[in-house]
């Protein structure tokens, strides 16, 4: 599915991401922990196509296919998805028509037809009971006075109804209470699929309770500096981040 | 009014016309460098009065349910809509579509006097549709204890100049909202006299504009009496070498005490050529008052386009989408529903 070969990006001239290799198979969910600063978010949004990052080595594909030369709507039609860790607030756009415009887009794209209003209201409704979200937010502007949860819970909501084969976490579960993190983690459960993978980034090992990864990575100073099975987060959870001391060279 | 009653209201006045230069933007070289084609018209309402060049044509127009006896005068005395005391119009509002065709004159001057009688109400949409001479409009409106009249102004293009003078009497109530598109240009001017206690005023606009569009809004509100309350809120969009004016003015006599004015101005520009100015401007002579302002220019936000962007949407369409909600709660709270569908319609946006 996805695969990352040594990896370098900076920001503004100042290298944050210092060789990451990377490969996701298909399927597959592969968690990536570290400490604050370590390059995580720049990972994901570089992966999504955010400007301001500069990509100075290295290659990325999916399904075979280079993305880093495309815009993230490019990328999205290809079946990236970054759930944020700061979900944008967009003033003005409900989040029924903001679903309604990124999914007729993505169905455009990718050769489908377009869903008429009765149809995205259906399948909305359903998705956001399921995320315990109320339909009231759906005629809200998208995340404009959503609670911490809500805003993250509207992420996966967004997931579940534009069905990506790449799904990016950040952090989808800081600032969310132990119920709203088992919402979360079983709406993000539900779709897990044997054409879909997740690169899913935490801080903290408690997601990893409830979304079993197949594989965990450390990411610390801009590389991986260890690889291996969901034991490796229980270690964590008791060590910290200590061991991965500094290592500019 | 004619063109050269407006020039020399300009020259006579240069401060309140400082953004608007009208013998450079309506010379002969500006007016034939990018002559406008005359627009088509169409009107949904069952009340739709037609002018054109200026001049009322009862064969293309509908009355429905309005007495014929609302329009009166011809175009050289000027036209008036009179509603008598408890007349009530709401239920059917009322548009007026102005169109110009080949036969134009060099420039159409309008002249309309509007007056309402006690407790009547008046919803009444001006259409103009794109003009390729200049079309300049002088309006009054008188407005008896209680009168209610809700206005809306839709301008889709041309030069375009405009004065509304507004009388409120006690507890009378006046609002206009008004969208400019492609105007080159436009003054929008209204002189706003809240002279009875109790009336209310509430100015609303958009201004929509891009190649080198031109668009100015002039406000100016006079409180003349006690417990008034005044809202102006305009919302410009400017794209390429546009250029939106807001001028705003509150005037507060000494003796109206509990005034409650407030007037605010918000663009987006979406060019680094774009360009708006704002000045608001507030004379109290009262202690007792309350009035604000507010201003804000910016452009579209990266992160919410990045986070559109993301979902699917290209940028194109990311871009409409920000500028539609940007716009959003203007159209939502258009104070006639069937308003909602010309306004969108004019700005190119897809119903929600
Ligand atoms: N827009 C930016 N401009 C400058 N530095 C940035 C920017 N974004 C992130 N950084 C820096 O990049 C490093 C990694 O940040 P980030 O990817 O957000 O880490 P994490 O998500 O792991 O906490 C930090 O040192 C941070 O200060
Ligand atoms: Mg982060």
């Amino acid at each position: 599915m996805l695969e990352i070969k040594n990896l370098h990006v900076a920001i503004d001239g100042k290298e944050i991401l210092k060789g990451i290799d990377l490969s996701l198979p298909d399927g597959q969910v592969h968690a990536i922990m570290g400490p604050n600063g370590s390059g995580k978010s720049t990972l994901s949004y570089v992966l999504a196509g955010r400007d301001g990052y500069t990509v100075t080595q290295g290659s990325v594909t999916l399904k075979g296919k280079d993305i880093l030369s495309l815009s993230p709507d490019q990328r999205a039609a290809q079946g990236v998805f970054l759930a944020m860790q700061y979900p944008v607030e967009i003033p003005g756009v409900t989040t029924m028509s903001f679903l309604k415009t990124a999914l007729n887009a993505l169905r455009k794209a990718r050769g489908q037809n377009p869903l008429d209003a009765l149809q995205i209201l259906k399948l909305l409704r359903e998705k956001a009971k399921a995320l315990d979200l109320s339909q009231e937010l759906l005629s809200r502007a998208v995340n404009v006075g959503f609670s911490g949860g809500e805003k993250k819970r509207n992420e996966v909501l967004q997931m579940a109804v534009l069905e990506p084969s790449l799904c990016l976490l950040d952090e989808t579960d800081s600032g969310l209470d132990i119920d709203a993190l088992r919402v979360v983690a079983n709406g993000v459960n539900a779709l897990r699929a044997p054409s879909r993978s997740m690169l899913v980034i935490t801080h903290y090992q408690r997601l990893l309770d409830y979304i079993k990864p197949d594989v965990v990575h450390v990411l610390a100073y801009g590389k991986i500096r260890q690889s291996g099975g969901p034991e490796l987060a229980k270690e964590l959870e008791k060590t910290g981040y200590a061991a991965f001391a500094r290592e500019d060279a | 009014m004619t063109l050269a009653a407006f020039k020399n209201r300009a020259s006579q006045n240069q401060e309140a016309w400082r953004y608007t230069n009208l013998d450079t933007l309506l010379s002969p070289a500006a007016l034939d460098a990018e002559p406008f084609p005359h627009g088509p018209h169409a009107c949904p309402f069952k009340t739709c009065l037609v002018f054109l060049n200026g001049i009322f044509e009862p064969s293309m127009s509908r009355f429905g349910s309005v007495p014929s006896c609302l329009l009166m005068g011809d175009r050289d005395s000027g036209y008036s809509l009179t509603l008598g005391e408890q007349t009530c119009l709401v239920a059917h509002p009322v548009e007026l579509v102005f169109a110009s065709d080949s036969k134009a004159p060099d420039e159409i001057p309008l002249k309309f006097s509007i007056s309402l009688g006690k407790n009547a109400r008046l919803s009444l949409l001006e259409n103009h549709r794109a003009s390729a001479v200049p079309v300049s409009v002088e309006t009054s409106v008188t407005l008896a204890p209680h009168a209610k009249f809700v206005h809306g102004k839709i301008v889709s293009g041309g030069p375009h100049l405009a004065l509304y003078t507004v009388h409120a009497a006690e507890g009378s109530f006046y609002t206009n909202t008004s969208l400019l598109r492609r105007t080159r240009p436009a003054r929008n001017e209204f002189s706003v006299h809240l002279d009875g206690q109790g009336a209310q005023v509430s100015l609303n606009g958009i201004m929509f504009l891009n190649g080198h569009d031109h668009a100015d809004t002039t406000a100016h509100v006079l409180h003349n009496a006690p417990h008034c309350t005044s809202r102006q809120s305009y919302k410009s969009v400017l794209d390429e070498s546009a250029r939106g004016v807001f001028q705003g003015r509150i005037t507060v006599a000494p003796h109206a005490q509990k005034t409650d004015g407030y007037q605010i101005s918000r663009a987006l520009l979406l060019s680094d050529k774009a360009e708006m100015d704002s000045k608001p401007e507030l004379e109290i002579y009262a202690d007792d008052v309350s009035c604000r302002h507010g201003n804000s220019v910016g452009d579209l936000d990266p992160d919410a386009l990045f986070y559109l962007r993301s979902r699917g949407l290209d940028e194109k369409a990311a871009r409409d989408l920000l500028i539609q909600g940007f716009l959003a709660d203007a159209l939502d709270s258009l104070p006639v529903e069937a308003w909602g569908s010309s306004f969108r319609h004019e700005l190119g946006l897809e119903p929600l």
